[in-house]
């Protein structure tokens, strides 16, 4: 990794710092809310939420589309680097911005579940599926602004991304798989949690790679 | 043989409403080359494909001896692009951006940097969404100056810029080419400046390259004549004139290969030469454009 | 523009800032400092050397020509033009010959004072 992407990474995550830090401080408050009360845990499981999809959308819009927008594009362009190293480095960056709150928040969830005698550790299975679908979603909106450039269809991904939010939680909660043992004291990892898993994996990497594979490609950085 | 700050052979582009079509520029180390042409002519899209922004479809393209796009990393660490489109990262100050640059590039001259920021009137603790068109560009172009890199590819610098800004820049872009083996192409509307500063000259319209060549050899080939013509006569068809247009009793001819012969040539014709006008290189690039166009459109 | 050049290096030979014999800036110094296009200085130096007012050493630089006769032929010139300029305005002012050629002598004296 050249020196040059390592100091547009960090520029990025310095450029970001606020928002993440922001995101870390509430996502932990809400967290906490979660473990007072009833009232408190369903507050504080949509604050958790809105706040990690909220930066998931917010990084690649912000990062990427406004940029091009600023014309400060062309500007990176004129450092010493081609347009697929910038388009690389503008991925590990986000990707990075959205890794330290989304892993931290996360993480926080795990522990809230395991440590709190109220909520059965049968929910865990639960919480992995959807952090992992958070990420695949963040990749995905990511994906659609590194290679749109229409503002249109870009804002039409973060539609359909955010809305899948919604169907997941009920879709995948509904799925008997999964809803029967939410309930256990036990968390049950089978066929169909893994099923799950293997899918956001997949999304994952498709939403990684396909920027790699198609903007060397391009003929136009601009 | 000196390898040249750049060199473009017959490349073409195609978009869906235009295309660029057989470009070929080149510019040898010391001098400077002022790149004039009409909105929409094609310069910034040239100066795009010499930095490896936009692919060409075919053609040969090389900055400072290497091939682009394919070897633009290393060749682009020598190379100060500012366009008047470009915008510096709004929420950093000019301070952020010199510390990025000056990181990036090895070859940052503090020093020179901090006599520019005071030469060019700049603060430099302001954000740059703060910063006025002229103080914008005058940001830009400290950026890529302080690396005193060889080649400086500006696309319009001087725009938007009043008076003093502008006698500002072309005096730091002249002071570029005391070291003799820098060179600087610049695009331009204002013909004045580049009728000034420039030692090479390419016009171009609609994608193509109209005429390129050394600047007091364009001032010294076009003149305007001021003709008189008597009753009845009529001058020949010839290559060597560009334009004629008459007016009454009056004849402007207007020619791009101008000799003492032709002068004689245009006597015997029968006409009378009142008056041998230079042409400045504002009227020449006009003069040039059209003729161009008439030609295509045949 | 390389014949307003060339009027400015005549100008400063003939005022005596440039000596005869004495080395002209480089061409490339030149046209940075009067923010002009090197080729328009070069060419003006090749015209005024083809005058002769300017003698070029290869690879050593270009110099001021060891001729006399361009300064005073220059200064006689510029004479001329005073002169012309004053007969003017003495005619204006209704002077006659003899009040002008007063005056012209009282120039004289002055300057001899200063």
């Amino acid at each position: 990794m050249s020196s040059l992407t390592i100091t547009l990474v960090t520029r990025e995550l310095y450029l970001n710092r606020w928002l993440i830090a922001t995101a870390i401080f509430a996502g932990l408050l809400s967290v906490y809310l979660a473990s007072t009360s009833q009232m408190g845990y369903r507050i504080g499981v949509l604050a958790w939420l809105t706040i990690i999809v909220t930066i998931g959308v917010i990084l690649p819009m912000y990062g990427i589309h406004q940029e091009r927008k600023d014309h400060s594009l062309l500007f990176a362009l004129s450092l010493p680097l081609s347009g697929a190293d910038y388009a690389r480095a503008k991925m590990l960056g986000l990707l990075l911005c959205f890794f330290l709150p989304w892993f931290i928040l996360s993480l926080a969830a795990v522990v809230l579940v395991l440590a709190m005698p109220g909520i059965p550790d049968g929910m865990l299975p639960f919480v992995v599926l959807l952090s992992g679908f958070l990420i695949a979603n963040f990749s995905l909106v990511l994906c659609g602004a590194l290679l749109m450039t229409s503002e249109a269809l870009i804002i039409s991904v973060v539609i359909v991304t955010n809305m899948c939010v919604s169907l997941f939680l009920f879709i995948v909660f509904s799925i008997p798989g999964i809803n029967d043992y939410v309930q256990s004291a036990v968390p049950v990892w089978n066929e169909v949690v893994w099923t799950v898993l293997i899918v956001e994996v997949a999304v994952l990497s498709f939403a990684l790679l396909l920027p790699l594979l198609v903007i060397p490609r391009r003929r136009t950085f601009i | 043989m000196k390898t040249s700050a750049f060199e473009m052979r017959n490349v073409r582009k195609a978009f869906r409403f235009f295309a660029l079509d057989d470009v070929s520029l080149e510019l040898e180390p010391g001098q400077i080359m002022g790149f004039v042409g009409p909105n929409g002519a094609g310069k910034s899209t040239t100066l795009r494909i010499l930095m490896g922004l936009v692919h060409a479809d075919g053609g040969e393209v090389r900055l400072l001896g290497h091939p682009i796009p394919r070897d633009q990393r290393v060749a682009k660490r020598d190379i100060g692009f500012v366009s008047s489109d470009m915008r510096l990262f709004q929420q950093a100050t000019l301070s952020w951006h010199m510390r990025f640059v000056a990181s990036i590039y090895s070859e940052w001259d503090a020093a020179y940097a901090t006599l520019l920021v005071r030469r060019f009137n700049l603060q430099p603790e302001q954000t740059v969404k703060n910063l006025s068109t002229g103080e914008h560009a005058k940001a830009a172009l400290l950026l890529a100056l302080a690396r005193r890199p060889r080649l400086l590819i500006l696309d319009e610098p001087t725009a938007g810029l009043d008076p003093v800004a502008r006698h500002e820049v072309l005096a730091e872009l002249m002071e570029v080419l005391r070291d003799e083996r820098r060179a600087i192409l610049f695009s331009s509307h204002n013909t004045v400046d580049v009728e000034r500063i420039s030692d090479r000259i390419t016009f171009i319209d609609r994608g193509r390259v109209v005429d390129s060549s050394n600047k007091e050899e364009f001032l010294e080939r076009w003149r305007r004549l001021q003709l008189q013509l008597g009753a009845g006569i009529r001058l020949p068809q010839s290559p060597e004139i560009v334009d004629l247009s008459v007016d009454g009793q009056f004849t402007t001819l207007t020619t791009d290969r101008f000799t003492p012969e032709l002068a004689t040539q245009i006597q015997q014709a029968g006409a009378t030469i009142l008056e041998v006008q230079r042409m400045s290189l504002e009227e020449i690039f006009v003069a040039n454009v059209m003729r161009h166009r008439k030609e295509r459109a045949q | 523009m390389y014949l307003q050049i060339m009027e400015q290096i005549r100008q400063r030979i003939a005022v005596g800032d440039w000596a005869q014999g004495q080395e002209l800036p480089s061409i490339r110094t030149l046209a940075v400092s009067l923010r002009v296009s090197v080729i328009t200085v070069k060419r003006a130096y090749l015209e005024l050397e083809s005058e002769g007012v300017i003698v070029t050493r290869h690879g050593k630089g270009s110099f001021v020509a060891e001729r006399v006769a361009l300064a005073t032929d220059l200064q006689q010139q510029k004479l001329d033009e005073h002169l012309t300029a004053a007969a003017k305005l003495a005619k204006l002012l209704g002077l006659s010959d003899e009040e002008l050629a007063t005056r012209l002598r009282r120039a004289k004296r002055n300057l001899g004072k200063s």
